[in-house]
């Protein structure tokens, strides 16, 4: 008896088993990627507590010939600015991701419902706009001079609130996930439309609400473009990552037009801040998203093995 | 009932807008500089409004654009036709280029308002600033844009290392004799002194290239990377050069030839660094060697007083700036640092003002430039300029794209009398024969693209030695005639020989 249930035992942990020789072969395939992945990370780490000297005389290197924090304390140094612009940073994503899930999904949502007569108008509505953009300066004109968005945390907010791509994986994961003959079994059992929504479909799809919630945070998070677009004297209000593409962008400038503008050109470079300094800055930049990521993580691998109906 | 708060409600809001309005009557102007490096204006900005609040009757905001931003949001603002923007800088190498974008109409035309309210600023800027800023514009030809009194003429400089040329057993003489061809046997002697891993030339390679064969930049070319140029005659500027007055494609020249083959020899034996030959690391490379002063001989576009400037006294180094011809100027250098009032703008009047006031008064210049006295500098006896470090780094906007700089009070580090040298230098700089020539490249705007993205491969790498001209510089003469360089030559000659005959 004990022999045939362990010979059962171990038939079943075959089964669900690769062999040790192959399960190796995985883990060293998957642990070179994951390699691949954070090395670049921990190279930009490493260079943002390297001494500018090592920098100037063995470029950037995994061992730097001088340690030093000096482009952290040059970061403190910046004193308001950097943690105004850190938090700039946390409330447009935080205000601006919750805002455009909001409105994605509730777009979304009606696209899926057969019952819903306008789905082809509505549908092509948003899906046109990602073949045919207005193009910058329209853009511009409308946010700017209709919409006033213009020096304030709106301009970095609005222009990204509603992306037609999100759109079309939420309502594909609405379609997919969500039966119609649950929302019938609903409305049968009394449940009105914002109940149904609330209450039954939003619970299903929160691994597509996960997913599409962290496109729109990392979008928001890595967004400097409308600050440059949109903040002309308000600097108060820019976010960590604009300030770190400004110094990329003045330094590229600077490299472009030295021929050209001559002596200020030499004068501007050399104001221009040191390597460990944006290096700092990319890290203060990445380690929240970075932290952000396994948490999301938890919902989108829920979403691929949860359904609603079952059997 | 209802209706009767609502209506109460309304008339407050109205109310209080009116009074609002009432509060603030005077009209916003708003300037949008180049190149700053400024995080907190509140006090000057203060200082600047109580100023001009009876002298222009206006407020005045700044957006003040970094060396980056700066081209997006200038070329934005005007094309949207932004009422936002009353005053703009403006330039020959700006994406907002001054005469193509007074052409297309973006920029008042100034010349009115000059006669109106210009007597000041006319009066503080040289006669030949206001004609190198006449130009055909929108609305004919006029004057777009009110120049800024800078370096106004061009000057290349050979940067020299004296401390380490000293130690090494030469002369500053020894540069100007040898000059570029004969530098060899002076950077063989660096090398064996200091090592191997030291590089003795320290190039900007495009303008090393003009240094050499002594071309000049035509305006109107092609952005970063020139292709066409005119040829300077060394011994005399405001003369003919060897070519008369022909552009030509500047790397078509025995000049040219003669030139990479040489540079290509000294990048061959170890003398420039290689990190100098690629794009991206170029900057930070030269920068890096001029901060510690590792180098022997370097490349500077020079203006008078660059020998000053914190930068240079911080490189612990003696250095003297040797010069390849006098300075000339050309249309590149006289329209440098321009400031133009937009034609959307609602308050041109007003803008005009104040650009006519920020040229010529001292004070209001000066507090602009260097912020407010006992905030970002005090004033030592002799009358000088001493900034106050932490203050500064908040406040330092471009001083050149500002507008007039003889005005402003000398530094510490300049010493006294250093505008008064400053004007006369560039008051002494004779003008090249084809001075005011800007090609408009509108009708050959393809081939100029197309020309540019070949100049881009090959030009950086040759004019840095980096490689060999004998194999590569035929391929890019064959890859520059592919992509129509004859036809572009052909306007730029037309344009040229129409403009001269004139």
């Amino acid at each position: 008896m004990t022999t045939v249930a362990k010979a059962g035992k171990k038939r079943s942990a075959a089964l669900n088993q690769f062999s040790t020789g192959t399960q190796a072969g995985f883990h060293v395939v998957l642990g070179l990627f994951a390699l691949l992945c954070i090395i670049p990370f921990i190279f930009v780490i490493v260079i943002s507590f390297s001494s500018e000297n090592s920098i100037r005389q063995i470029g950037y290197s995994f061992t730097p010939i001088e340690w030093s924090t000096q482009a952290y304390d040059y970061t403190f140094q910046l004193g308001d600015q950097l943690w105004r612009s850190y938090f700039n940073s946390f409330l447009i994503t935080i205000v601006g991701t919750a805002l455009a899930v909001a409105i994605t999904v509730l777009y979304a949502y009606p696209l899926y419902r057969k019952d819903y007569s306008y789905r082809g108008f509505f549908n092509f509505l948003s899906f046109f706009t990602m073949i045919f953009g207005g193009g910058l300066v329209p853009t511009f004109v409308i946010c700017k001079s209709v919409l006033g968005l213009s020096d304030n945390y709106a301009a970095l907010i609005v222009p990204a609130l509603f992306s037609p791509f999100s759109v079309i994986i939420m309502r594909t994961f609405f379609q997919t996930t969500v039966p119609g003959e649950l929302i019938e079994a609903a409305t049968i059992d009394g449940s009105g439309e914002y109940s149904t929504l609330i209450r039954i479909v939003l619970p299903i799809v929160t691994p597509g609400i996960a997913t599409i919630t962290l496109l729109y945070a990392i979008g928001y998070w890595n967004e400097w473009f409308l600050s440059l677009l949109y903040i002309n004297k308000n600097m108060e209000i820019i976010p960590l990552q604009y300030l770190l593409m400004r110094m990329q962008r003045n330094a590229d400038f600077l490299a472009k037009n030295s021929a050209m503008l001559g002596a200020d050109a030499s004068k501007a470079a050399m104001a221009l801040p040191s390597q460990s300094l944006k290096m700092a800055l990319v890290v203060f930049i990445v380690l929240p998203i970075a932290c952000a990521y396994p948490f999301f993580q938890r919902f989108v691998v829920a979403g691929l093995t949860v359904g609603s109906v079952k059997g | 009932m209802r209706k009767l708060i609502s209506l109460i409600l309304a008339l407050a809001l109205i109310l209080s807008l009116c009074s609002f309005a009432q509060a603030d009557d005077l009209p916003t102007i708003t300037i949008m500089f180049h190149g700053s490096n400024v995080s907190d204006d509140t006090a000057v900005l203060e200082a600047v409004n109580e100023y001009i609040a009876d002298k222009v009757g206006a407020k005045l905001e700044v957006i003040w654009g970094t060396w980056g931003d700066f081209d997006e949001k200038a070329v934005n603002a005007l094309v949207s036709g932004d009422t936002g923007l009353d005053m703009v800088f403006t330039c020959s190498w700006s994406a907002d280029e001054y005469n193509s974008f007074a052409k297309q109409g973006y920029f008042l035309k100034l010349d009115d308002l000059i006669e109106q309210y210009g007597a000041d600023l006319k009066a503080a800027i040289p006669e030949s600033l206001m004609q190198a800023a006449t130009i055909e514009g929108a609305e004919g030809k006029g004057i777009y844009a009110v120049n800024g009194f800078k370096d106004t003429a061009t000057q290349n400089t050979w940067d020299v290392n004296v401390t380490l040329l000293n130690e090494l057993g030469y002369t500053v003489d020894d540069i100007k004799g040898k000059g570029f061809f004969g530098f060899g046997e002076i950077f063989a002697k660096a090398k064996e002194v200091k090592g191997d891993s030291f590089y003795p030339f320290l190039i900007e390679p495009m303008v090393l290239e003009r240094m050499v064969t002594n071309s000049i930049i035509i305006a109107g070319d092609a952005g970063s990377t020139n292709l066409l140029s005119c040829y300077l005659n060394p011994d005399d500027v405001s003369a003919e050069g060897a070519y008369g007055n022909k552009i030509l494609n500047k790397f078509a020249t025995p000049e040219y030839k003669a030139f990479v083959e040489k540079v290509h020899e000294y990048y061959e034996a170890g003398y420039i660094d290689p990190a100098l030959a690629v794009a991206e690391t170029s900057n930070d490379a030269r920068t890096n060697a001029q901060k510690t002063g590792d180098y022997l001989i370097g490349t500077q576009s020079y203006a008078y007083g660059y020998e000053f400037s914190a930068d240079v006294l911080a490189r612990g180094v003696e250095v003297q700036f040797v010069p390849c011809t006098e300075p000339y100027v050309d249309t590149t250098a006289s329209q440098g640092a321009m400031m133009a009032i937009t034609t959307a703008s609602e308050h041109p009047e007003e803008s005009f003002k104040f650009l006519a006031l920020l040229n010529s008064d001292p004070y209001l210049m000066t507090l602009m430039n260097y912020g407010v006295e006992g905030i970002h500098y005090t004033k030592n006896a002799d009358g000088l300029i001493e900034f106050n470090t932490d203050a500064r780094a908040t406040y330092s906007p471009w001083t050149n794209g500002m507008g007039n700089v003889t005005i402003l009070p000398d530094t510490v580090a300049e010493g006294a009398g250093f505008r008064e040298a400053f004007k006369a230098y560039y008051a002494g700089a004779k003008a090249i024969p084809s001075l005011g020539f800007v090609f408009d490249n509108t009708d050959v705007a393809n081939e100029m693209a197309q020309l540019g993205n070949v100049a881009a491969q090959y030009a950086l790498a040759l004019d840095c030695g980096a490689t060999d001209p004998a194999t590569e510089l035929p391929k890019f003469l064959d890859a520059l005639e592919g992509a129509g360089m004859q036809k572009y030559l052909d306007a730029a000659n037309a344009q040229l020989e129409a403009y001269l005959a004139k």
